[in-house]
């Protein structure tokens, strides 16, 4: 079965057809939000991006302290030991 | 209006250029183009899918998605309808991937006519539907050669760079489709000389 269907149009395209449909104010105006949601989205992206930093950050950070005081508590039994 | 396509000079095409250059900036520099592609860009789309509606939305994305990336525009010597005519083309192509339909040519019987040279006593219907069976026959690639070389007017360059394939490809994609129609129809094609 074939792809595609074709139509035959026995009487030329109307010769003001297109101009039900041709508002470039429109055009403009949807391009207009296009690109405000567009810079809404990598505002968003971008504080997306840098909460995860900050909360690898601070993961990171938790995890040294957490590190820290238990090789400290491990110090502090093997002297108390010795 | 009907939508054939004048051949521009490079002057002309160099000039329109100019013109795109100060779109980037300059939304009523953008309108002169959207007024003068319109009509070709929405009479492309209407071909595509016989709908004057969708031909309509589509062509209004078409010239929004063109705003939107104008920015990203290269110049590459060729009028500025070609880079319309892609993405019209994308757009057509997304529309069918979401509606999941079969893709419709709509051919004016009077393009049909222009497209064979042909003495008018040897012209009769039953030609006119066996050449209709044979387009709905070709694939579909090759049929979109096709319609941009002779229906639209397009020459080799901007079809390659419309269909994003190497102008060698599409002219060997054209000629054996030509080949075909003659061998079939035993008729002599308007582009032979």
């Amino acid at each position: 079965m074939s792809k595609h269907e074709i139509r035959l149009r026995r009487q030329k395209f109307g010769a003001r057809g297109s101009d039900r449909f041709r508002n470039y104010s429109e055009v403009l105006q949807r391009h207009e939000r296009e690109v405000r949601l567009r810079k809404i989205i990598r505002v968003f992206t971008f504080l997306f991006i840098i909460m995860i930093v900050v909360m690898l950050i601070v993961i990171v950070v938790r995890v040294e302290k957490r590190m820290d005081k238990k090789s400290s508590q491990i110090e502090s039994i093997n002297s108390s030991r010795s | 209006m009907s939508a054939s396509t004048e051949s521009m000079t490079e002057e002309e095409i160099l000039k329109e250029n100019e013109l795109v250059e100060r779109s980037r900036n300059d939304s009523r520099a953008f309108g002169e183009l959207y007024e003068k592609y319109f009509d070709r860009i929405y009479y492309f789309l209407l071909r595509q899918t016989d709908d004057e509606e969708i031909a309509g939305d589509l062509c209004s994305q078409t010239f929004v998605n063109a705003l939107n990336s104008l920015s990203r525009y290269a110049f590459r010597g060729l009028p500025f309808s070609a880079w319309l005519y892609k993405i019209a083309s994308n757009e057509v192509n997304k529309h069918y991937r979401k509606s999941k339909g079969k893709k419709i040519f709509s051919i004016e019987e009077i393009k049909v006519r222009e497209l064979v040279d042909r003495s008018d006593e040897d012209w009769d219907e039953e030609i006119i539907q066996r050449l209709l069976t044979y387009l709905k026959d070709l694939p579909t690639d090759m049929l979109q050669v096709l319609e941009l070389r002779f229906f639209e007017d397009k020459d080799f360059k901007e079809i390659a760079f419309i269909l994003d394939m190497t102008e060698s490809g599409a002219k060997m994609r054209t000629y054996r489709a030509l080949d075909k129609l003659r061998k079939n129809f035993s008729i002599k094609m308007k582009y032979d000389e």
